[in-house]
């Protein structure tokens, strides 16, 4: 059925690459037309600028020269200008208030066209400008008349211009198509480079996909780029993950281990009662005794419980605005009677109005632990002395003892399940405790720390967020 | 009286259901979740336990369709899960009580006798007696063969509930959670203490001894 579907993900690089490559290629191109374009239109209009302004300053010329002088000066002015290559190629005639010709001089390119049409209206403030399309080109004749009746016109040919805006268009055009190739290219080649950490990403997740295997990672440039974020993010998953699975293991390996000893326990006394015979008060008191280790196997699971929920955050805290007194009175009101038949005096030390939010049940249970700790390994005589007290953001309750105090070595160790140090093996009692205490301190977003040395006792502290704001 | 259990473990109704026979009560059993409905409307039942897993329709279920009916009889629920949460959304299907499983029967049973005291809403005793052990509940005075004996607060709750359920084994978890209200596993063992002080306090002087530990399963308070 999985072998029907797509490798997941697998077509997203291809989709997603393609459409970043189709925009990158197209802005590219789009933005290259627009500057073409632009450059197009702004080279034509000053082209024909251009033109007009040297046929309006010829008109000028021409107009001026007549008023002084008369026709024949224009006359010799057109010839010679057209001597000294100046104004080469300019149409100029001049017409009389019957549309007579006066004079004309026309270029070569100009030969064949029908010159009737060029009598528009104009004065000399204002020449008017008339169009005349032929062959190849178009020809644009500026015309003033004057006071008396004289036509004065001026033209020239667009053909040089068309020319010169002929060659800048393929110039262009070729411009376009290779800019075309260059942003096809180059859409290819980003996409790629930038699709690079996806693409590894992708068979990172496909190979933990396959083999169920969380061992793989990413590898991280540390660019700070979002794709190398999402990696690192990614990277970041799998290792939390990875720490939770072994947790899951560690955890299940823990309970197998702590409840095959009461159950083998268990076992051995039922076994025992068997093989005793039909001694009916033996038998009695084997019963008994299984009653008993079978309660046992039931409170370690659910102190086992308790802990791997506290330690997975599935532990539901109803946290409550408390004073700091109420739980360590409490917790002293279990073990009273115990510490008196022991000696041990329980004193309680707290400030006034000390405010601690956490969960009072679990609370309690933390800081019973500890008492009874402390009351299991302070001898006769000694003392344990419950205060709180707050440090920054902090409530702290501590339970000190005065008794023998823990080895250095045993130190890092007495946090772990089941574990006792060696002066203790006489005494009764699961070494889940301690493991308890720090899991519903760490539950409560806090920490339980100890001090200690041998021979000076010890000080277990419990330290609280004050407010859950705090966490 | 009459008690329902709907439980599929065979080993379990049996052994609840010998326990509840021997303290009086007359017993039905239904191993199946649907049919367990179906008895519990039908009959006129003064408690009923229920297992939370069960075949054909959870607990749970049950126990709202019965509600749902307007049937009021008190359910104490019964479930190996032992979560917060858990309690919380048995007590909200409309069930009275809740235990983890394993458990020992002889709090299912003083549990099962609260259930059924709070339905038929049978008068509070003013005056406790056990023998010749006697406890005024308003002034608090106790007395044994017109002896005053001086008990810790703590003391006197622990005979109280004992003399309360006179005859019956009371478990250590049960003390601890009515004279500490405390729900966990203490470790060290703090009944056993507070059980030595009380017996040195009514029993030491006295004949016979009232106070007898059952081995095992806890302790009893017995004028025989």
């Amino acid at each position: 059925m999985s072998s029907a579907r797509p490798e997941p993900g697998a077509r997203l690089p291809g989709a997603f690459g393609l459409r970043l490559g189709l925009w990158y290629a197209g802005l590219f191109v789009t933005s290259g037309l627009a500057l073409v374009l632009l450059t197009y239109a702004l080279l034509a209009s000053a082209l024909a600028q251009r033109d007009r302004d040297l046929v309006l300053s010829a008109l000028q010329q021409y107009v001026a020269q007549y008023r002084r002088s008369g026709l024949d000066a224009v006359r010799e002015a057109v010839a010679s200008d057209r001597m000294a290559g100046r104004h080469e190629g300019l149409f100029v005639r001049v017409l009389g208030p019957r549309a007579e010709a006066l004079f004309a001089s026309v270029p070569s390119s100009w030969v064949g066209l029908d010159l009737r049409s060029l009598v528009p209206p104009g004065s000399e403030a204002e020449p008017g400008w008339t169009l005349l399309p032929g062959p190849g080109a178009v020809f644009e004749v500026a015309s003033a008349r004057l006071e008396d009746g004289t036509l004065f016109q001026v033209g020239k040919s667009t053909e040089v211009r068309s020319d010169i805006l002929l060659r800048f268009r393929r110039a262009a055009a070729l411009l376009f198509l290779s800019s075309l190739v260059f942003a096809v290219a180059g859409g290819v080649l980003i996409t790629r480079s930038a699709l690079a950490p996806l693409r590894r990403l992708n068979a990172v997740l496909g190979g933990i996909v396959r083999t169920g295997q969380v061992s793989g990672r990413v590898s991280v440039r540390g660019d700070g780029d979002p794709l190398d974020d999402l990696s690192r993010l990614f990277n970041g998953m799998l290792d939390r993950i990875e720490a939770l699975i072994a947790g899951l293991r560690g955890s299940l390996d823990n309970v197998a281990h702590d409840l095959r000893t009461p159950l083998a326990r268990l076992r051995a006394v039922l076994e025992g009662a068997l093989r005793e015979g039909a001694d009916a008060e033996a038998l009695r008191r084997s019963l008994c005794a299984a009653v008993e280790e079978a309660d046992r196997v039931s409170s370690t699971l659910t102190t086992l419980m308790d802990i791997s929920e506290a330690e997975n955050g599935a532990m539901a805290l109803r946290r409550e605005r408390l004073d700091a007194r109420e739980p360590l009175r409490e917790s002293v009101d279990l073990y009273e009677d115990v510490a008196e038949e022991k000696g041990i005096p329980l004193e309680i030390e707290v400030p006034e109005g000390l405010a601690v939010s956490a969960d009072r049940a679990r609370l309690r249970q933390a800081l019973a632990n500890l008492v009874d700790n402390a009351l299991k390994y302070t001898p006769r005589g000694g003392r344990v002395r419950l205060s709180a007290r707050t440090e920054g953001a902090w409530v702290v309750f501590e339970c000190a003892d005065d008794g023998p105090g823990i080895s250095p070595e045993d130190l890092p160790r007495i946090w772990d399940r089941l574990y006792r140090g060696d002066q203790s093996r006489s005494e009764r009692g699961l070494g889940l405790g301690l493991s308890l205490v720090r899991a519903i301190a760490r539950a409560h977003g806090g920490e339980a720390t100890v001090e200690s040395s041998p021979g000076r006792g010890a000080a277990f502290r419990l330290r609280i967020p004050a407010r859950i704001t705090d966490l | 009286m009459r008690v329902l259990i709907v439980e599929d473990d065979e080993t379990i109704a049996a052994f609840v259901a010998k326990g509840l026979r021997e303290a009086g009560f007359a017993v039905d059993h239904s191993p199946d979740g649907r049919e367990g409905l179906d008895m519990a409307i039908a009959g006129a039942y003064d408690a009923a336990i229920v297992d939370v897993m069960l075949p054909g329709l959870d607990g749970r279920a049950l126990v709202e369709a019965l509600r749902r009916r307007g049937v009021r009889t008190p359910v104490l629920i019964l479930s190996a899960r032992h979560s917060v949460d858990d309690r919380v959304r048995g007590l909200q299907a409309g069930g009275d009580d809740y235990m983890v499983k394993p458990f020992a029967f002889a709090e299912l049973l003083a549990r099962i006798q609260a259930l059924v005291r709070r339905a038929t809403g049978a008068p509070e005793a003013t005056r406790l007696a056990v023998g010749d052990l006697e406890m005024d509940l308003l002034t608090r005075e106790v007395r044994r063969g017109g002896t005053k004996i001086d008990l810790r607060p703590r003391e006197q709750a622990l005979l109280e509930h004992l003399m309360r359920n006179a005859g019956k084994v009371v478990s250590k978890t049960m003390i601890l959670s009515h004279v500490y209200n405390y729900a966990f596993d203490p470790g060290t063992n703090v009944v056993d203490v507070l059980v030595h002080r009380l017996r040195e306090k009514i029993d030491r002087d006295f004949e016979p001894k009232l106070l007898q530990t059952a081995r095992g399963m806890g302790y009893v308070l017995r004028a025989s």
